[in-house]
């Protein structure tokens, strides 16, 4: 893989990782469903993931683990945007979670999904 | 030393998840133990906030890893002030809200101090965490604590506000890890103090793209205009204690990240400018809205919100006067906001609308309750001798002395703004003839301690403004002296 080739499918990657966040994002804000706001939301998180990820690897790399096969030589990917991720993936796991047990308490009080309908509160 | 900083955010999470442990063999505990651990903290806070007056600031090494690499908490007369004000309310939140309801069961008592818990541990976590990434964590447990206590209440449209709330907070959350991934992009470090020493080196368009990323992030944190949307509803929707929670503790966590970003991290001089705008437009906004509400709570938030926007305004004067000023606007923010909640929401207590026409003539039937709402309206407006008419005064003179004129004569206007709408309640309080058969409801025993505490503090920081001057002189003094902020943190070792 010469380095021209990497340099092309960085961007690559890094376009798709702003696209799939740019489609969560349209989803969350154009979208008049809650589950899809939901899903939206979450779509964005993904992308941001994707991102961050993205932006530790090196080209060449190995899995930033101490091993007993690790003779020292190989470059290691940066461990930490690895380590971000993993939490923001689970701090994201939780707040769908909430959003989704206040998506049911909506439900169970509008018998409605659809924001045009929810409208006791001035959006 | 009695203890290190990393109690503040060990003992409420320890407690935080205990609750529910512990209810299971003494129901009784879920109330009693947030309250120890409140007190203790308090206790803490104050402690180390005269140990740190004379010996300067701790850092706190977390996990044997020393800065820049690992995660340090920060201690200094800035943080700490802010982390002592955070730790009375909540203790002031808990014992108001201990049998907020007669009727309250075991169930939702669990549920709502172990969600207050969280929510007191994110917000002191983000005042003394020296590592942007752990700051985003603790914003995080904030506002999922924030989302689940807004909705606490199942029969009011709660969810709605709650939903609103979220959906703003996840894309704020999505803003800021952005803008945290852009600096360590560049910079290759997470720690404040490193990052704030190497900003010279970054991109200058980068460097402007996360500060604004910062700023939207953080601001809706702050109920910074126009990201404020969830703040009158989430405020009208929780339960009382809560409101007074979010205004007394997480809205000051909000603009402590924000002002950390402005004044220590980021070197961009647009900066202040960019927060005296954003700071009028608040307020003005705010306050414009505000007089135009008809339901009382969401009055109280709108002025919550406007009072948010003259802290960014003190703030962005950029001397150390302004700073003072606005420390003392938060201070007092923190003592009457909650008081004015608090006898709001028993103003109000059996309307179903809650509205500001339902507290005609209440005067005479809640008469302790009136008087204290109405010392609340008076010393948040500024008037002498409370203690609201020293914050102003010395953001006045701040602004006097940097030759700030139409900022002194907008903020002024904006007062008398201010005046008129609580005034109008104030005014149907005492003059207006009782028309709603509406019963009064008596505030338990707690309650009337925990306002007529609040109420004291006005009169005693309204006649003796020196007894807290200290404390914000040095808070200003830490915040200005960044270098110094830098070299602690940076030579810190492992105790």
């Amino acid at each position: 893989m010469d380095s021209a080739y990497f340099q092309y499918l960085n961007y690559a990657i890094y376009g798709t990782a702003v696209l799939v966040m740019l489609t969560g994002l349209y989803a969350a804000l154009v979208k008049k469903s809650l589950l899809k706001i939901v899903i939206g939301l979450s779509i964005v998180d993904s992308g941001l993931n994707l991102l961050i990820v993205t932006l530790g690897y090196l080209k060449g790399g190995t899995a930033p683990i101490f091993s007993s096969g690790y003779n020292g030589t190989q470059t290691m990917v940066d461990p930490i945007p690895q380590a971000l991720v993993l939490t923001a993936i689970v701090i994201g796991f939780g707040v769908t979670a909430v959003a989704l047990s206040l998506v049911i308490r909506l439900w169970r009080h509008h018998h409605t999904l659809y924001i045009d309908e929810i409208k006791n509160l001035k959006w | 030393m009695v203890g290190t900083p990393v109690l503040f955010i060990a003992i409420p999470l320890l407690a935080a998840f205990l609750i529910p442990l512990i209810g299971m063999v003494w129901k009784e505990s879920v109330r009693i133990i947030p309250g120890l651990v409140l007190a203790y903290l308090l206790v803490l806070a104050i402690n180390l906030l005269s140990y740190v007056t004379v010996n300067g600031p701790i850092v706190e090494v977390i996990a044997g890893w020393a800065p820049p690499i690992g995660i340090n908490l920060v201690f200094n007369a800035f943080s700490g002030f802010l982390v002592t004000i955070m730790v009375f309310m909540g203790l002031l939140v808990w014992l108001y809200s201990y049998r907020f309801k007669s009727n309250v069961e075991y169930e939702a008592a669990r549920k709502y101090f172990l969600l207050l818990m969280m929510l007191i541990t994110g917000s002191v976590g983000i005042v003394l965490t020296g590592d942007i990434f752990n700051m985003f964590v603790f914003i995080e447990i904030t506002s999922i604590s924030g989302y689940a206590l807004t909705a606490f209440y199942t029969g009011r449209d709660s969810a709605e506000a709650s939903f609103k709330y979220l959906m703003m907070g996840s894309i704020a959350s999505v803003m800021l890890l952005l803008a945290i991934m852009i600096i360590y992009s560049q910079l290759g470090t997470l720690n404040m103090a490193d990052v704030a020493s190497k900003m010279h080196l970054m991109d200058p368009k980068l460097k402007a793209v996360s500060f604004i990323l910062f700023v939207i992030a953080l601001g809706i944190e702050a109920e910074v205009f126009p990201l404020n949307g969830w703040a009158p509803d989430a405020y009208a929707e929780a339960p009382g204690p809560v409101g007074a929670a979010f205004s007394g503790i997480v809205v000051k966590a909000g603009v402590y990240a924000l002002i950390r970003y402005t004044y220590t991290i980021f070197d961009l001089s647009g900066a202040f400018n960019l927060l005296i705008i954003i700071g009028l437009i608040t307020l003005v906004v705010a306050e414009v809205a505000a007089i135009r509400q008809e339901k009382l709570k969401r009055m109280l938030a709108y002025s919550s919100i406007g009072q948010m926007g003259l802290v960014l305004v003190s703030f962005g004067i950029g001397t150390k006067e302004g700073v003072f000023a606005a420390l003392f606007i938060m201070l007092n923010h923190a003592i009457i906001k909650p008081l004015l909640f608090f006898s709001g929401s028993y103003l109000v207590y059996h309307s179903k609308k809650k509205m500001i026409s339902d507290v005609d003539g209440i005067g005479k039937l809640a008469p302790l309750t009136s008087i204290l709402f109405t010392l609340g309206a008076f010393a948040i407006v500024g008037l002498p001798p409370f203690a609201g008419f020293w914050s102003k005064l010395s953001f006045l003179m701040a602004a006097a002395d940097s030759n700030m004129l139409l900022v002194i004569g907008l903020i002024l206007s904006v007062s008398v703004v201010e005046l008129v709408y609580y005034m109008r309640v104030v005014n149907r309080i005492f003059f207006f003839k009782r028309t709603t058969s509406l019963l009064t409801r008596r505030p338990t025993f707690n309650a009337y301690v925990v306002m007529i505490i609040l109420g004291l503090m006005i009169l005693v920081i309204g006649f003796y403004p020196d007894s807290v001057s200290m404390y914000l002189h040095n808070a200003a003094n830490s915040l200005f002296d960044k270098s110094q902020y830098i070299h602690s943190v940076l030579t810190a070792t492992i105790q």
